[in-house]
């Protein structure tokens, strides 16, 4: 991955505070084209927040985000979606009582792609194919696994034609034989062309796929880089597994 | 014929439906075609709210007002020398410029606050067209002589009537049907692909209340007088709502069930001196039973009739059914 390209995505000081919590504290890093960059953190790091800022679901209290050179300030989640900017939601929010085909359509119809007629048809099988939910096509979604709705949840924002795909914990609730079938499905859109962020709490998916992460702690970046040095940092070790000496002076 | 009576249920009936309305002035007595005429009033104003209410779940109860802009624009235009039918796209394009003004900061509003907000918005419309000297004030408007012709009038109500069922099944197929059922379903999860909301809900907004505005025309060139205690009334903008919700919101037939039931209703308990004081008692106590018996409305109990009836079926029919 060539350094001195330009971003696709980049983030420069955003801070989010909801009421009294500084949810976000001047978080910034750059995203480089077709890099799997994956953002990890104890729970309530701040990770879920940072995603819903950069898609325009919650705004940021400072801080800019810019898409491909664009800032996306001020933008709505709709204008950030047909743009090329995607996320997934950790807690699934399908349609419930739409068929898995029509929770696709939606976004196919909708997202940066807006096709219409047969195009549109063909894109709903093509994500349908991709996602390895055809047999399921006509199911309600309120009828599926957990399995199967992780892949929708990934189905519904890969049917808008993102560029940036930003996945929220895919693969949590899911046995090692379906994070092995998700870990493959997320190389294979990077190889395709997308560009993916993902927060996720499996480490040897974090190790497997990603080129670059940052780590999150109390809304703060602690660390930035390459995996295999990241995941060594004593900083971040201590943020997983506990400081014992800031954990006695808490106390 | 028979594959394609099979594969869309609902064509027979609609048929059935659609040629007694266009018959019945040849055969039917002119008592009956008023209350068809009434109920062909009713289908327009159930089928228009339930784009917006029952497709997209955004309830309002400030439905009257666009049926009062139609009825005031007609008359007021009538007067000053126009021809009734040319008011009608007038009406129309009133009231869809008025539902914009109004979605605009109301669809902001989420869930009951929605609703609550509309309540006001139609008292208040109520409130103006009582007050003001070239409404009439309280006691309102006479359409001017020679303007009264029943039967072209009767055929325009139900060429609407049709034209709004059919305009609504041509929009439930579509992408526009489906970005409405995705913001009912989970307005935020709509966003999250692209559905921009507040754009869908206005053109939701704006094609119903046009279409009710146009019934709001032609129910003033029928009765040839109205008042903002007849075309701008809270009970009208609460039987528009109870219409859908007691046929079955959401779907193509509900509507025209529920304003079949209610025009049946209305001419049933206005005749009776004893029950015509207490007749929203009665509504209100129907919307109790569907909605603690069948929310889905008498479309939704008719379904669950209808899969319970013995008949052959493949397993993975029976099976998808039990499962769903």
């Amino acid at each position: 991955m060539p350094a001195e390209s330009a971003p696709i995505l980049a983030v420069s000081s955003v801070s989010k505070r909801f009421g009294g919590l500084l949810a976000l504290d001047t978080v910034s890093f750059e995203v480089q084209p077709k890099e799997i960059f994956s953002v990890i953190g104890p729970n309530g790091a701040g990770k879920t927040t940072l995603f819903s800022c950069l898609v325009g679901a919650v705004h940021p209290t400072t801080g800019s985000v810019r898409f491909r050179g664009e800032e996306l300030s001020g933008l709505r989640n709709d204008q950030i979606v047909t743009r090329g900017l995607v996320r997934t939601h950790q807690i699934v929010k399908p349609f419930r009582d739409m068929t898995v085909a029509d929770n696709i359509r939606v976004g196919v119809l909708y997202g940066r792609l807006r096709l219409r007629g047969s195009k549109a048809r063909e894109r709903v099988d093509e994500v349908l194919g991709r996602t390895q939910l055809v047999h399921r096509a006509q199911a309600k979604a309120g009828v599926l696994s957990i399995g199967e709705l992780k892949r929708l949840e990934i189905a519904r924002a890969l049917a808008t034609g993102p560029e940036v795909l930003c996945l929220d914990e895919v693969m949590g609730g899911l046995n090692p034989a379906e994070i092995q079938q998700a870990m493959v499905l997320v190389r294979a859109l990077r190889d395709s062309g997308l560009t993916i962020l993902m927060i996720e709490h499996h480490v040897h998916a974090v190790a497997g796929l990603s080129d670059r992460l940052v780590v999150l702690n109390f809304g703060k970046k602690i660390a930035e880089g390459r995996p295999g040095e990241v995941l060594r940092d004593p900083a971040v070790v201590a943020a997983y597994l506990g400081d014992e000496t800031k954990e006695e002076a808490r106390a | 014929m028979m594959a394609l009576l099979r594969r869309h249920p609902a064509l027979l009936p609609g048929l059935v439906f659609s040629a007694v309305l266009l018959l019945a002035p040849t055969f039917a007595e002119r008592g009956t075609q008023n209350d068809l005429w009434n109920m062909a009033f009713f289908v327009v104003l159930a089928a228009a709210w339930n784009l917006l209410g029952g497709f997209a779940g955004q309830v309002s109860l400030g439905y009257s007002a666009f049926v009062g802009i139609g009825a005031y624009t007609t008359v007021l235009l009538a007067q000053a020398g126009w021809s009734p039918w040319l008011t009608l796209p007038v009406g129309a394009a009133l009231a869809a410029a008025f539902s914009v003004v109004v979605g605009l900061p109301t669809f902001r509003l989420r869930g009951p606050y929605f609703t609550i907000a509309t309540i006001g918005v139609g008292e208040a419309v109520r409130v103006i067209a009582s007050g003001l000297d070239f409404t009439g004030g309280s006691s309102g408007l006479r359409m001017p002589a020679g303007t009264f012709d029943f039967t072209a009038n009767y055929y325009a109500m139900v060429g609407l009537a049709l034209g709004t069922l059919a305009l609504v099944a041509w929009l439930q197929q579509n992408a526009f049907g489906l970005a409405l059922e995705a913001i009912r379903q989970d307005i935020d999860g709509a966003e999250a692909l692209g559905v921009n909301s507040t754009w869908v809900k206005l053109e939701a907004h704006a094609i119903s209340s046009a279409l009710v505005a146009v019934a709001g025309g032609l129910f003033a060139t029928n009765f040839q007088y109205i008042s903002p205690g007849s075309v701008f009334d809270f009970r009208l903008s609460l039987t528009i709502v109870l219409m859908p919700i007691v046929g079955g919101m959401g779907t193509l037939a509900g509507p025209v069930v529920g304003a079949m039931l209610f025009s049946y209703l209305q001419i049933k308990l206005l005749a009776s001196p004893t029950l015509r004081d207490s007749y929203l008692f009665i509504y209100g106590g129907l919307l109790i039973v569907v909605m603690l018996f069948e929310p889905r409305g008498i479309m939704g109990l008719w379904e669950r009739l209808w899969s319970r009836l013995p008949r052959r079926r493949t397993p993975a029919i029976a099976e998808a059914r039990g499962a769903g």
